[in-house]
């Protein structure tokens, strides 16, 4: 265990101290709630203007845990690799699932405080949810299997693009580009076709449309995605890319030359 | 038994060899060095050593161990910079104590016991984006130091380093030396190697010489050597020089030559340059070093890459 808090501790401090990472992660998902709560939505009706603000705030939580997990992780990984430190865990008895588990450990705290200060600035322009205590529950696991999907895209974008800015920029421009395109960012009714289909697929953008509908209401997300095909097609996706970006990373970046 | 003990080991990539065939036995609490240039397979034989790449054939026994099962008693400081600039020197070391497994408490007492050792006791909380290029190596090293560690592997440890952060890291080297800790250092650097109580010479994956300095300095028949600064770098100068002692070797520090008679030359040598048109900055009669020795061996310096 000492280990795994030892990765854990000091990730999450390289997390908490890059201006960089605080501003992607944190600050610019607030700017989008700022200005989507005031400057988007001026001709909506005073009634329905706290749950529109709900359906704003949530596409810019799991942008956070995009971000948190797409851009950071691979970041960090890079930079490690980047300085000699993958090398010299290497020649240490040092478990890469240990360190994996720490990395992931604090992703996860990392992207929690994340949430936090991206919802509360949600909840203080006006941002409100019409979902029971049981949709909160079953939105907070939703939300665990959005960063368990990108955590996977993190580690894989980090194993294979060796160079630092390389794959810190790979993972803002998936991050962005992917929200842009599966209804994280655009609402889903507005999509084409074929990336509505892509959005019902996507792990993130689903579990998006799940929390979008459990805690606001179906109108706001344009389908019903909690289906028993698309809860399990999501899970499956998730655990997918997990396991692909858990695979990729303890075989290729701690493999012997 | 010995510390270290290779026998036949090669190393390829692809269709180069790296490694042909090194013999090495470095014995328990030896300080030895390996001297050659950079694409030498210097840096490749020690990170076999640490584990961190596999031999493509040959024996390779770390206190009668494998590499990998001797992981925990090496301590291996690679040639790049890896401690965390975003953390504080002594958060460094208590990740590094606490990877080893250390509880939170014990890694704490080792890391205020090392920052003392490596005299940055007062720095210990200060990011190490702020540490001195000296500052950050000696923390590396401590990294390096922890209870149980019996060999030291230092990868090019002074490279970046000014002559002032070296002549401190060095001193923490001193220190170590001579206790129970095995050292094997990689450098290009004779005057690094100097401190050595053994050195290897390594120049195309094969050691070449291998001796205690004053050794393979003696052996190699070198007397005196000569350097001789010039405003100018030109081929008129090296034809002159040649005349007294060949080969002639470019260096940092101006053009050196060896020879046997230093004293009765440099009054013909100064008169032939100055006839020449040469403008002579400096002149400097010296003992052979370890860069001389490597030269006058295979025909190249060590400071340039292969």
């Amino acid at each position: 265990m000492n280990q795994v808090r030892a990765t854990f501790t000091k990730t999450l401090k390289e997390f908490l101290r890059v201006k960089a990472t605080l501003f992607w992660t944190i600050a610019w998902p607030i700017l989008w709630v700022l200005l989507g709560s005031f400057a988007f939505s001026q001709d909506i009706p005073e009634e329905i203007l706290p749950l529109v603000r709900g359906a704003i705030t949530i596409p810019m939580i799991v942008f956070a845990l995009m971000i948190a997990g797409m851009a950071n992780i691979p970041g960090n990984i890079g930079e490690d690799r980047e300085r000699g430190l993958l090398s010299k865990l290497r020649s240490m008895p040092v478990s890469p699932w240990k360190d994996f588990t720490g990395r992931f450990l604090a992703l996860l705290t990392f992207s929690c405080v994340a949430v936090i200060l991206v919802g509360a600035v949600g909840y203080s322009v006006g941002a409100r949810v019409s979902g029971s205590v049981a949709d909160g529950l079953t939105s907070v696991v939703l939300l665990l299997v959005a960063i368990t999907a990108s955590a996977g895209i993190g580690m894989l974008i980090g194993t294979f693009i060796k160079n630092v800015h390389g794959a810190t920029m790979t993972g803002v421009g998936v991050s962005v580009l992917s929200a842009a395109i599966s209804g994280v960012m655009i609402p889903y009714s507005s999509l084409p076709g074929i990336l509505q289909s892509f959005a019902r697929v996507y792990p993130v953008a689903s579990v998006n449309s799940m929390v979008i509908y459990l805690m606001i209401g179906e109108e706001y997300t344009g389908y019903n995605p909690l289906t028993a095909g698309q809860v399990v097609m999501t899970i499956t996706m998730a655990v997918v890319l997990f396991v692909a970006g858990l695979t990729a990373y303890s075989r290729l970046c701690w493999k012997k030359e | 038994m010995n510390a270290i003990h290779i026998k036949g080991l090669t190393k390829t990539y692809d269709d180069t060899e790296v490694l042909r065939g090194v013999n090495l036995d470095v014995k328990k609490g030896e300080f030895y060095c390996l001297m050659g240039p950079n694409g030498s397979g210097k840096t490749t034989l020690v990170s076999i050593v640490a584990s961190i790449r596999s031999p493509t054939s040959g024996v390779i026994e770390i206190y009668g161990k494998s590499p990998e099962q001797a992981k925990h008693f090496i301590g291996y400081v690679p040639q790049e910079n890896f401690s965390s600039p975003l953390l504080t020197g002594r958060e460094n070391l208590m990740y590094f104590a606490r990877l080893l497994g250390y509880s939170r408490k014990e890694a704490g007492g080792i890391a205020d016991n090392l920052l003392e050792k490596i005299g940055l006791s007062h720095d210990a909380h200060k990011r190490v984006s702020h540490y001195s290029g000296g500052m950050r190596k000696r923390l590396e090293v401590a990294t390096a130091l922890f209870p149980g560690v019996e060999l030291l592997i230092l990868d090019e440890p002074t490279t970046g380093l000014d002559p002032s952060a070296r002549r401190t890291f060095f001193s923490l080297l001193e220190e170590i030396k001579g206790k129970e800790t095995t050292i094997l250092l990689v450098t290009h650097i004779g005057a690094d190697a100097e401190l050595a109580s053994r050195v290897g010479l390594i120049d195309k994956g094969v050691i070449i010489a291998e001796g205690d300095p004053e050794q393979l300095k003696d052996e190699s028949g070198l007397e005196n050597a000569v350097t001789v600064e010039t405003v100018v770098q030109s081929a008129k100068v090296v034809n002159v020089l040649k005349r007294f002692g060949e080969p002639v070797l470019e260096t940092d520090a101006g053009y050196r030559i060896h020879c046997t008679n230093a004293e009765e030359i440099i009054p013909d040598m100064v008169r032939s340059l100055d006839n020449a048109g040469v403008k002579v900055t400096r002149l400097e009669m010296a003992n052979p070093t370890l860069e001389d020795v490597f030269f006058h061996l295979t025909g190249k310096p060590v400071g340039v890459d292969e």
